[in-house]
């Protein structure tokens, strides 16, 4: 029984679903720490998929598809920027309400650029292609699940190490940190907030974005309504639990895509699809029970008034 | 008397001339043109569709009964952010407390003056229920509402999802539905605008009433002093953790009103998704927070926003242009809006040097 369910085939459909969530959780991550509420991961995210389907579409090539959604996402994240650095409005109802951007911007566009409603395939799209490393890729077990995959796949991964060494380890990223956490006090040593606050928003931007091109040329290839489906909440979370670093977080997206796999594996085994959809959402809000004693700077951000 | 009135007349227009809705507004509209003209439509066409639509013909009573959705989905959030609580579950309270209401309305037999009260209500306390859920969460686990509230949204779908699939499934038609909504347990129509549904009294009612809490009573005080400064709220002797569970109930019970009522009185099925791609919850978050929680300008903010979409469909089907422009309008207004206003308003705003103050940081 346990074997049937945890096989390389599930550990495959799992490191599918972390990649997204962690791509976009590594944003937030950034944010967090230069002290920007990032909430709108969903909403990048979403506009993330769609342009890289229209890109990968029009230019016939996945790698601008990737772009394109890096772009998308960059975007509607300095929208966000403007609007809560420069000019100090609040995060989160500038965060909802371009999540809201994107969801009705993605479904406008839709049928208005390609005259479908729902759905968007076409052989035209591009999709990511599985690059195999020689060598690793011939690991029994890990090799064919981590090594022979999709480059923002290969990014993803190598982010957990190298945000690591940048935010601990380089003068930068010791800047970023005191931005977030000493503002004052990092604005008297001649660091700009602004320029670190900008940074650290874009930045996320083109992960989210990046994450969605993942979602949609490379789990799959097309564009669905709304494809993002909650992952940029989950992904907000997985700071939240990570405690915004990089190594957490990676636990928390992987404690995530894990139970959506599962949820994926027991729906082949005939348990209803409803059931296996919230299954991610409820292990989220369980992990959030559990761990409720260790996450403490966004709990402050968010229910503080 | 006439000068006087006359002074303060030309004092609100300068004020809402000068104000930044106004503002946002216009960018909104003028970003929407550029994005239809770029996308190869033709703006001005759209535009007038845009209008005609949502005002003649069966245009205003189709934009009235958009508005019942909306402007109650607006007071339910903005019962929350008015206490300084960002309930974002409204489209979680809607569709468990409108599938319960639905339940009723379907299963309960009875005459329709007993059932449709009865089913609204049943509506409202399952909304009141599921929004009790996030609101013990954060003060008892101190969970943060808008994390939880929010993922529970994902799974009232499933629940519902599930129960309209399988158990409550009308198996004589293909959809994943329930049976419908027998005649009698139907909400009725007002024959005002060629028939809109009695809800509408139901909502103004509802504006009325919180205009009343809001301004004339203590319990209104307190709730927004809540919103303003939780600390100095607690230290004037206001139980902020009680505040919190009634004021999310309240919300969660308006939330499922409105969900009941999108059954009883439009649909007449509960089909799996339609509630939640009705996008209402979302809607009407945003017209609370353009209206900034104050219940009459809720109403007049609801009505255009529902102006809007139903001018959105007008355009779809005269113009070519996709309905969601309404949308993209509508977030695109808060984002303006938003470079200057806050849920809290004079709440957690940031310092000069982006430090959030540190007043009731560390408390809930």
């Amino acid at each position: 029984m346990f074997e049937q369910i945890f096989d390389t085939a599930l550990f495959d459909s799992a490191t599918r679903a972390m990649i997204p969530i962690l791509l976009a959780a590594l944003g937030g991550m950034i944010c967090e720490r230069a002290g920007v509420f990032q909430i709108a991961l969903e909403g990048m995210m979403l506009a993330g998929a769609f342009a890289a389907v229209a890109g990968s579409y029009l230019a016939l090539n996945s790698g601008a598809g990737v772009l394109f959604g890096i772009a998308a996402g960059m975007l509607i994240s300095l929208a966000l920027a403007y609007g809560t650095v420069t000019r100090r409005g609040d995060s989160i109802v500038l965060g909802i309400a371009l999540n809201l951007l994107a969801m009705g911007l993605t479904g406008f566009l839709l049928p208005q650029l390609f005259d479908v409603r729902g759905v968007f395939q076409h052989p035209r799209i591009d999709g990511l292609d599985r690059i195999a490393i020689p060598g690793l890729s011939q690991i029994p077990w890990v090799g064919p699940v981590l090594f022979d995959n999709t480059i923002p796949t290969y990014l993803a991964l190598l982010l957990v190490p190298a945000l690591w060494v940048f935010l601990f380890r380089t003068p930068i990223g010791l800047r970023l940190r005191g931005v977030g956490e000493r503002p004052l006090a990092a604005e008297t040593l001649g660091v700009s907030p602004t320029v670190y606050k900008y940074g650290a928003v874009l930045a996320s931007g083109a992960l989210a974005g990046m994450a969605g091109a993942q979602l949609s040329l490379g789990n799959v290839v097309q564009f669905a309504e709304n494809m993002s489906s909650g992952r940029g909440w989950v992904a907000v979370v997985a700071v939240m639990l990570g405690r915004a670093h990089p190594v957490g977080v990676l636990a928390a997206a992987a404690l995530f895509a894990l139970a959506e796999a599962l949820g994926f594996r027991f729906q082949g085994n005939g348990l209803p699809v409803q059931v296996t959809d919230a299954l991610p959402f409820v292990v989220t809000l369980i992990a959030l029970i559990v761990a409720r004693k260790r996450f403490v700077r966004l709990l402050d951000l968010t229910t503080a008034a | 008397m006439l000068r006087r009135f006359l002074d303060e007349l030309r004092s609100m227009s300068h004020r809402a001339v000068v104000s930044p809705v106004t503002f946002s507004l216009l960018f909104a509209f003028a970003l929407a043109a550029a994005i239809v003209a770029v996308t190869g439509g033709d703006p001005l066409a759209a535009g007038a569709e845009m209008f005609t639509g949502a005002v003649t013909g069966s245009g205003l009573r189709n934009t009235l009964g958009r508005a019942i959705p909306i402007v109650g989905m607006a007071l339910a959030v903005s019962i929350a952010f008015r206490s300084g609580i960002i309930n974002l579950g409204g489209e979680g309270q809607m569709v468990i407390g409108g599938l319960a209401g639905t339940i009723v309305s379907i299963y309960v037999p009875g005459p329709g003056a007993v059932i449709v009260p009865l089913a609204m209500l049943t509506g409202a306390a399952v909304g009141a229920l599921w929004a009790m859920l996030p609101a013990y969460g954060q003060t008892r686990l101190r969970l943060p509402i808008l994390i939880t509230s929010l993922l529970l949204n994902y799974v009232a779908r499933a629940i519902t999802g599930y129960l309209v699939r399988f158990p409550l499934s009308d198996v004589s038609v293909t959809l994943a539905t329930t049976r419908q909504v027998p005649e009698s347990a139907r909400m009725p129509k007002m024959p005002i605008f060629g028939g809109v549904s009695l809800s509408l009294i139901l909502v103004i009612l509802l504006v009325a009433l919180l205009w009343m809490v809001y301004t004339r009573t203590v319990v209104g005080y307190e709730t927004q002093m809540a919103g303003f400064n939780m600390r100095s709220a607690r230290y004037g002797g206001i139980d902020v953790e009680q505040r919190t569970v009634q004021v999310m109930m309240v919300g969660g019970a308006i939330g499922g009103l409105i969900g009941t009522h999108l059954i009883i009185g439009e649909a007449l099925r509960f089909i799996d998704g339609e509630l939640v791609l009705s996008g209402f919850a979302w809607t009407g978050l945003l017209v609370a927070l353009l209206a900034v929680n104050r219940p009459i300008p809720i109403f007049i903010t609801g009505l255009f926003f529902s102006g809007l979409q139903i001018g959105g469909l007008a355009m779809q089907r005269n113009a070519g242009v996709s309905w969601r422009l309404s949308q993209v309008l509508q977030a695109v207004v808060i984002v303006a809006v938003a470079c200057r206003l806050s849920i809290r308003r004079s709440g957690r705003r940031r310092t000069e040097a982006g430090e959030a103050e540190s007043a009731g940081v560390g408390e809930i």
